[in-house]
């Protein structure tokens, strides 16, 4: 059962108009940072990319176990489709924070850093994931040979996380952004952006969804 | 019990239905000789009764169980030779079907006796990669009906078979639950009972 | 757990028989080993410091043997069209993948006894050292476990040869980096060695039961 298009459309239009929203508090409303300065604004977009690409592959896993469980084209479909969304998701993460890191770390890339080498691993995993769905019989192959690294994907990047933070133990710490109290205004938008790109990460996973629902569909009806 | 009970069975590769919608019936004891051209479905039908694919289609039930929830179960009790035997090159044939025997969870002396019935029993040590064409398909029958399957399933199994490799074909699935894909409509009327063309699509019984 | 013992030994037992009669992974693997070594002592200023760089150079190629080690073991199966016959049996999964992971596990284990020497020879490290026996033990076998998994996904499509590394190699990230760190110590470096042993059989024994229960499903069909 595809969503409907129209409820599809109404989730797209209202999440064009909240990163409308976003943008402009972004822009106008929220302060520059007192040491980072402007750069610091990046974050309003890399890190609700980063939580929303967390939460796709959290569907892809989901989806696989499912998919094991009953063998649902749905729970695969659904799958495929949040792995490529977070794939795109994990790219944007990954970009904007070099170019944060650029101006305040001086170097686009801290090879021990934890986090960075983890969402890279992650990029790699979910690539790796894609590629295989694109190798494998389409159908039922597909499906469980998926699942499977979607699952196993899924275990490994919090323990890649921590071998890099175990490892790093042993080097010279890296220079990290204090986080300290963030002041209301930034709060305000950092919600609001986070509510933008979460929604567009579910809107893009339902039109996903709902072109391969469709394209299956057509098939079938070809095949009668 | 029936073998086989299949219901509107059907497969496909991508979206080309490649076999079926197709009924058929098969008592224990029966023999049936799968016939037709070159791409009328036969190793697709057989693959299908070996549980080594699954429908896209339909209903099959082998042996009183699910076709496609019981196969681990089916696969102790089916023998299955395919379109290539596939034995491993590097050990000798005996050491193959012992290698067999460990899988089924059958005594490792069935192997030389099994090898004594296909008339291997002077090839026992020679490497499977060694042996003729005709040789392999026998060491093939061996593996197939190493564990004393409920259902024999063969596949052109006298595909390089000399004359005597015939004659062990025909003691081998004399008394046994058979489905036999042949091109050798003479062969077929002499080991089976019933004849099923998938290039007509009927079933005929011999007489 | 007879029938698993029995299953899983009879694989390991056939792997490691073909490979013994064939001769064929071995002795590619052991040139290919000091090849790579060749390689590394050119394109590495090697004339100051050699052993600073020799664990990178040893991961490098543990990696890539371990690819051609593990993603063989399987494709071997579908070239000979085996594969089918030994899935058309009642045999556990489990068990089948236990039994070609080990014999896979076995023959890059067999690879890193060239590998340790040759590296001694080429960037002076020692030679005979239990640390470092034991740290590449328990990455092969995390490593064959993850790596056979992929393997046999790999092998059941197309383009196998370009998919094994793709799906490995970020996966056996935390081996290379634990694992790395322990060879690190072994070699001379500073550093506790315990810690690190101790991670690495954690990942092992995650691993290997993440493989096995995915490999029910990655065998079949």
């Amino acid at each position: 059962m595809a969503p409907r298009a129209d409820l599809l459309r109404l989730a797209a239009v209202a999440d064009a108009l909240l990163l409308l929203l976003a943008t402009g508090l972004v822009v106008f409303y929220a302060p520059a940072d007192a040491v980072q300065g402007v750069v610091q604004k990046i974050f309003y977009l890399h890190v609700p990319a980063a939580i929303a690409a967390y939460m796709a592959f959290a569907v892809v896993l989901v989806g696989g176990l499912v998919y094991l469980w009953n063998e649902s084209p749905a729970a695969d479909r659904l799958a495929r489709a949040a792995a490529e969304v977070g794939l795109v998701l994990t790219t944007v993460t990954l970009v904007m924070g070099s170019i944060w890191a650029k101006p305040i770390w001086g170097t686009y890339w801290v090879p021990w850093d934890a986090r960075l080498v983890s969402t890279l691993v992650l990029w790699l995993i979910y690539a790796g994931y894609l590629l295989m769905r694109r190798i494998a019989t389409p159908g039922r192959q597909a499906a469980r040979f998926g699942a499977v690294v979607g699952i196993v994907g899924f275990i490994d990047v919090p323990i890649v996380h921590f071998s890099v933070t175990w490892w790093r133990t042993i080097h010279p710490p890296i220079e990290t952004a204090a986080p300290g109290a963030l002041p209301p205004a930034m709060l305000l938008t950092f919600a609001i952006s986070s509510l933008a790109v979460l929604l567009l990460a579910a809107v893009l996973i339902g039109y996903r969804y709902r072109l391969e629902a469709l394209r299956e569909r057509l098939a079938a009806a070809l095949d009668r | 019990m029936r073998a086989i009970e299949a219901v509107g069975l059907r497969q496909r590769y991508g979206t080309r239905t490649v076999l079926g919608p197709l009924d058929l019936v098969l008592e224990e004891g029966e023999r049936l000789a799968v016939l037709g051209e070159n791409g009328s479905g036969k190793t697709t039908l057989l693959r299908l009764l070996a549980t080594a694919a699954r429908p896209a289609g339909g209903e099959l039930r082998l042996l009183g169980l699910d076709a496609s929830t019981e196969r681990t179960e089916l696969r102790g009790r089916i023998g299955y030779l395919g379109d290539v035997a596939g034995h491993y090159p590097a050990l000798t044939a005996l050491e193959n079907l012992e290698f067999f025997c460990d899988l089924q969870g059958v005594e490792r002396p069935r192997a030389r006796a099994t090898l004594e019935l296909v008339g291997l029993a002077a090839a026992a040590h020679r490497p499977a990669a060694e042996l003729s064409r005709g040789m392999a398909q026998r060491l093939g029958l061996a593996r197939a009906t190493l564990h004393a399957p409920q259902l024999l399933v063969l596949d052109e199994p006298d595909a390089g078979l000399d004359e005597e490799g015939r004659e062990v074909l025909a003691a081998v699935v004399a008394g046994r639950t058979l489905v036999l894909a042949t091109h050798d409509r003479e062969l077929a009327s002499r080991l089976c009972q019933k004849s099923l063309d998938l290039s007509r699509r009927g079933l005929e019984v011999y007489r | 757990m007879r029938a698993y013992l029995r299953v899983a030994g009879a694989v390991a037992r056939k792997d490691l028989r073909t490979e013994l009669r064939s001769r064929e992974m071995l002795p590619a693997l052991g040139q290919f080993v000091v090849l790579a070594l060749l390689i590394a002592n050119f394109g590495f200023d090697v004339g100051t410091g050699g052993s600073r760089i020799a664990p990178g150079v040893l991961w490098l190629t543990i990696t890539f043997a371990g690819l051609l080690a593990f993603g063989r073991t399987f494709a071997a199966e579908r070239d000979q069209a085996s594969l089918e016959a030994l899935l058309l049996t009642p045999a556990s999964r489990a068990a089948i993948f236990a039994g070609k992971a080990l014999a896979a596990a076995a023959v890059l284990a067999a690879c890193e006894v060239v590998l340790v020497p040759a590296l001694g020879v080429f960037f002076g490290t020692p030679v005979l050292s239990l640390p470092l026996a034991a740290a590449l033990v328990m990455v092969t076998i995390g490593m064959a476990g993850l790596g056979c998994l992929f393997a046999a996904i790999a092998a059941q499509t197309r383009a196998r040869d370009l998919l094994l590394p793709v799906l490995s190699l970020p996966l056996w990230v935390p081996f290379v980096v634990v694992g790395g760190r322990a060879v690190q110590v072994a070699l001379g470096g500073g550093g506790e060695l315990n810690g690190a042993l101790a991670l690495l059989l954690d990942f092992d024994i995650l691993f290997v039961v993440v493989a096995s229960l995915a490999a029910k499903f990655v065998l079949d069909d």
